[in-house]
Order: structure tokens, then C-alpha cells, then sequence
């Protein structure tokens, strides 16, 4: 398989990030600095040229750098130049007045969908161990994430589902639970939800096979570990349309719907416990690396080329044994790794090509 | 700047499509150009509501004059009464006019349902339409709100409402372009004008 890759890059008033250009290598690139100089923000400007997306915040104006009262505010841009295979191609991602724009070589892509497939991308920072630890929310993420390549089709009607619930949740409230309406929005909800949870379904198929593979190869002992898609909402459409209309009365009260892909889930389980409740703290990292390990290969799989990996300083959220399986891990898998860290002596790349840049008051400097 | 030049600039920036920098040029346009242009345009400015209103059939816009207040395609009488289009808003209208294959009449609602901005079903002239449908002549409504979550709610909505009226309730289809490549449409668009095929 082919790697993507970053042959150079330009930022420029992204966060603490003035200017910074710079060419990387094509396998490892460790980024290390003492804490708040702007290591993350340059994983984070990779990021968003080549996916048009933070992965810290949902606001584009949090990008922006820190103006004095009354001063201009700057263009913020991103430029890579990529390649994958041998074809060669400049993406820009930039924020003027508020507003984004992404362009590949000067043209706008038909769909924002369009750009972020067009450069796959897959960063694991630390508020990913909450992968397992915590909510559904950010395993539906990655559920998203990968079915942007598995699905695309499905995926795209996150959108229209979300407004369709919403607008539902609004009428039951305007209106009350007997409205003809509400029948309506159920109508349009079952439609876009069927969608949706296929289109994840198919993606925790892709993710489950793969990430017990990985997560057999950090333990060596078999723990019975178990990851499965658990649907938010029954996939046929009538049992959908039942319960919905059972829980108007409910729904109404808390605000909220009951059942619907919003509610989704991948299950992940050791020997039958839930994982959640019941695994160790190495457990639970062990289960973000193969979920991680799983992001990886089933996306480059999909795409026909291999992602560019953003790690955030991931060792420190890691333990040594952990930290050990996810740098044979990376050894293994080919591809360009931009990676950040406070201690760049740990990175153990092992005579594998590598890079390091040291960063100070957003500016990055080469270290030889 | 003057306030009362200040002033004019955000009129003009507060028109669909006209930015800050567009205001500017419109504005110098005007202070530099032959006077009776930008007293020619307050006049026909000034008078439009006085001069057009909403067609007292169809909400369609209409030049104030003999009442009832009657739109050009609605004074036609060479337009097919039994063939009525039912459209979200006039620029939609003017838009299916373009092509000038529908020789129907109109409805225009003035919007979708949309819950979250607090259009509920009684802000639509929903009884007007059901009323024309019912007062008979109308053998198909064709629904051209837009293929959007709320433009198929209210898809939805009219086809109960209009459902035991006896006509035939059809609903604009979804696809591919004119001359689109097939290569570079959308998965979403594509996905649709497999749905809506049909037997050549």
C-alpha cells in the first residue's frame, strides 16, 4: 500500500504558530519542547489541512492567534504539499474573518466530505483513552471517522438525521405529543437513522476484526475481549416508528429522545464484563491502542492509501509496556508518524528515518 | 465618516449577497454617476410595496390594481387550472418558470416547516391551499418544496393534508444535472436518482 505523504508544510497565524515552514521527514517526526509552546498546534494545523478540521475544537475562530484590542486579525492558512503515489498535489486550509476555506491546488473540492477523504489523517491524543473510559460520544466519533471511507453515503446523513431529531424534539414541545406533524419527523428520522446506523455498522464490522487482532497482540493471555456495535434504535423501520411514537410522552418530558443512532454505541467487553466498570487502567489503555491500531489500518485499507499518523503526546498518557506495543506497532506499519513529546530520548524509532524539531514560542527549528 | 453616509452603506450591505466592500462600490457608484440614477432607483425603491403585493391565489407577486389582487399567472387563462404547483417560496416560482414546460398554476407557501426556527404548521396558509384544492378544477398538486429535511417534512405534511382531496399528489424528482458526469456527482444525489429511476 501506498503512504500519504507530507513532503512540506506552511503555517502561518495558526494559534502561536506565526510562520513555520518546514519539510518533514517521510517516516518519524518528533516534535518536543517544554509545555504551551505550540507542539499540539502543529499536529493540530496537520490536522486541519488535511482533514479541514481541528481535532480540539468545533470553533474555527479558537484557531485564530490572540489579537491586541483593536488590531487587525490575521489570515490564518495551512499549506501542504502532498503526495501520494506519484501524483503531487497543494492543499490549503485557511480561516479569514471567521469564515473557512480548504482548496486543493487553488480549487474548491465539490464537498467538504470530498477534502477530508481526499488526505486520510488519524491523530490519537490523550483525551482518547476516554475511548474507553468514558461516554459513547467519542466511540461514535471514531465510528464516524472510519465510515467516512466505509460509508460515505450513510455518513453524509448524520446531518440531515441530527436536524430531523431536533425538529421532532421541538414539535413534540410546540406542539404536543398527539400533533400530526410529529408523525412527519419520525417519518424523516427513521429514514435518515436507517441510513446512518447501517453506515456505522458497517464501519464497527471493519473495526471489531481488526482491533482484536491488535488487541491479542498487547496481551499475550487471552481476556475474552469483545467489541460490538450496539444501535441506538431498532434497524427496521416499523419497530423503529413504534417506539418512537411509544416514548413522545417521555421524550418530551426529558428533553430529549430515548432511542435513535444519537444513542449508538461500540461495546467493548472482557470476559463478559463490560469494560467501562470492570478493566484495569492497562486494560483500558490497551483497548484505545487496538481501537487506535484498528482507525489505522481499516482507513488506509478503505482509502488504498496509508493515513498520516499525528500522535500527542501519547507516551505520557501510556505506560511503558503500552508505550513499548504502540512503538513496534508503528515500527511495523510503514507510513509518515509526526509525533509530540516533552522527553524526545524515549522515542525509541530504532534507525528508522526520523526528524526532530524543537519548538519554542510557536517557532519550530530543526534539531540535527 | 459621515454618519448619513455610513448609514446608506448598511442598507445597501444589508441586501442578500452585498458585503461591506460591494456596499462601497454601490454607494460611490451612485454619488459619482449621474444624479437622476440614484433618484431614479429611491423612487422605484420606495414604491415597490405600494406597487406589488402578494397575489390574493397564489401569494405569487403581484402589481397592485384592480382587486382581487391577481398575478400574472394567475390572470392567464391560457394556464392549466387543473395542474398546481406548490412552492416554498417566489424565487422558486421564478425559477420553475424558467424552463416554461409546467403551463400549471402556483402556490406559494412563504416557507417550510422548521421547527428549530419556530415555524410551526399554523404559520403556513395551509387551509388557503387545502380550500383552492377542495373548491375542485385541480386534478394534480405537484410538491416542489426542496429535497432538505425540512423541505421533505413539509413534503409530508401537505401530502396528509391534501391526501383525501381526491387529486393526485406527485412530488418533484431528485438527481443528476443536465449534462452532469456521473463521475462527479455526489454519493447523496447519485444515491437519489437510483431511488427515482424509471422504466424507459
Amino acid at each position: 500500500m501506498e503512504s500519504l505523504l507530507v513532503l512540506a508544510l506552511s503555517i502561518r497565524n495558526f494559534r502561536n504558530l506565526a510562520q513555520a515552514d518546514f519539510r518533514p521527514s517521510p517516516r518519524f517526526n518528533v516534535f518536543s519542547g517544554d509545555n504551551g509552546q505550540g507542539k499540539t498546534n502543529v499536529l493540530e494545523a496537520l490536522y486541519a489541512v488535511l482533514s479541514s478540521k481541528s481535532f480540539r475544537t468545533s470553533k474555527v475562530a479558537d484557531l485564530m492567534p490572540h489579537t491586541e484590542p483593536g488590531g487587525v486579525a490575521e489570515v490564518v492558512s495551512v499549506r501542504a504539499k502532498v503526495r501520494e503515489g506519484d501524483m503531487t498535489r497543494e492543499q490549503r486550509f485557511a480561516v479569514d474573518q471567521g469564515t473557512r476555506s480548504v482548496r486543493i491546488d487553488d480549487k474548491r473540492p465539490r464537498s467538504l466530505l470530498a477534502y477530508a477523504t481526499a488526505s486520510p489523517v488519524v491523530v490519537f491524543h490523550p483525551g482518547e483513552l476516554s475511548l474507553s473510559t468514558g461516554p459513547s460520544a467519542e466511540r461514535r466519533k471514531l465510528l464516524d471517522r472510519v465510515a467516512l471511507f466505509v460509508a460515505p453515503t450513510g455518513i453524509s446523513e448524520l446531518e440531515a438525521y441530527t436536524r430531523a431529531q431536533r425538529s421532532r424534539q421541538k414539535t413534540l414541545e410546540a406542539r404536543g405529543i398527539d400533533a400530526t406533524d410529529v408523525d412527519h419527523w419520525e417519518t424523516l428520522v427513521i429514514q435518515h437513522g436507517l441510513a446512518l446506523m447501517e453506515a456505522r455498522a458497517a464501519a464497527a464490522e471493519r473495526i471489531v476484526s481488526r482491533a482484536l487482532v491488535a488487541f491479542e497482540s498487547i496481551f499475550t493471555t487471552p481476556l475474552g475481549c469483545e467489541i460490538s456495535y450496539v444501535p441506538g434504535a431498532p434497524r427496521e423501520a416499523e419497530a423503529f416508528r413504534a417506539e418512537l411514537r411509544k416514548n413522545r410522552a417521555l421524550d418530551l418530558r426529558r428533553g430529549t429522545a430515548r432511542i435513535g443512532p444519537h444513542r449508538d454505541d461500540l461495546a467493548l467487553s472482557l470476559k463478559g464484563a463490560a469494560a467501562r466498570t470492570s478493566a484495569s487502567q492497562g486494560q483500558h489503555r490497551a483497548l484505545v491502542l487496538a481501537l487506535k491500531a484498528a482507525e489505522i489500518a481499516v482507513i488506509g485499507e478503505a482509502r488504498g492509501a496509508r493515513p498520516v499518523l499525528l500522535l500527542d503526546d501519547v507516551s505520557s498518557e501510556l505506560d511503558r509496556a503500552r508505550t513499548e506495543a504502540l512503538f513496534s506497532f508503528l515500527r511495523a506499519t510503514e507510513g509518515q508518524v509526526f509525533l509530540t513529546t516533552t522527553r524526545p530520548e524515549l522515542i525509541a524509532t530504532e534507525g528508522a528515518e526520523r526528524a526532530d524539531f524543537q519548538l519554542r514560542q510557536g517557532v519550530i527549528s530543526p534539531l540535527s | 465618516m459621515s454618519p448619513k453616509l455610513r448609514r446608506v452603506l448598511q442598507l445597501f450591505a444589508r441586501l442578500p449577497g452585498v458585503g461591506e466592500k460591494t456596499a462601497h462600490r454601490y454607494v460611490l457608484h451612485l454619488l459619482t454617476t449621474d444624479p437622476s440614477v440614484a433618484e431614479e432607483l429611491g423612487r422605484a425603491v420606495s414604491e415597490l410595496h405600494h406597487v406589488f403585493q402578494p397575489c390574493s391565489v397564489c401569494n405569487n407577486l403581484a402589481e397592485v390594481g384592480e382587486t382581487p389582487i391577481l398575478c400574472d399567472i394567475c390572470k392567464d387563462h391560457k394556464r392549466d387550472p387543473s395542474v398546481l404547483c406548490v412552492v416554498a417560496k417566489v424565487s422558486d416560482l421564478l425559477a420553475l418558470e424558467r424552463p416554461g414546460t409546467l403551463r400549471g398554476r402556483y402556490f406559494v407557501l412563504g416557507g417550510l416547516l422548521s421547527p428549530l426556527e419556530g415555524v410551526g404548521p399554523e404559520a403556513l396558509p395551509v387551509p388557503r391551499l387545502v380550500e383552492r384544492v377542495r373548491q375542485g378544477g385541480v386534478r394534480e398538486v405537484i410538491i416542489a418544496t426542496p429535497p432538505s429535511v425540512d423541505g421533505e417534512a413539509t413534503a409530508l405534511f401537505l401530502r396528509r393534508e391534501l391526501g383525501d382531496l381526491g387529486v393526485s399528489i406527485t412530488r418533484i424528482a431528485s438527481g443528476i444535472p443536465h449534462g452532469g458526469d456521473l463521475e462527479f456527482i455526489d454519493p447523496v444525489t447519485l444515491g437519489r436518482a437510483l431511488d427515482g429511476r424509471k422504466v424507459i
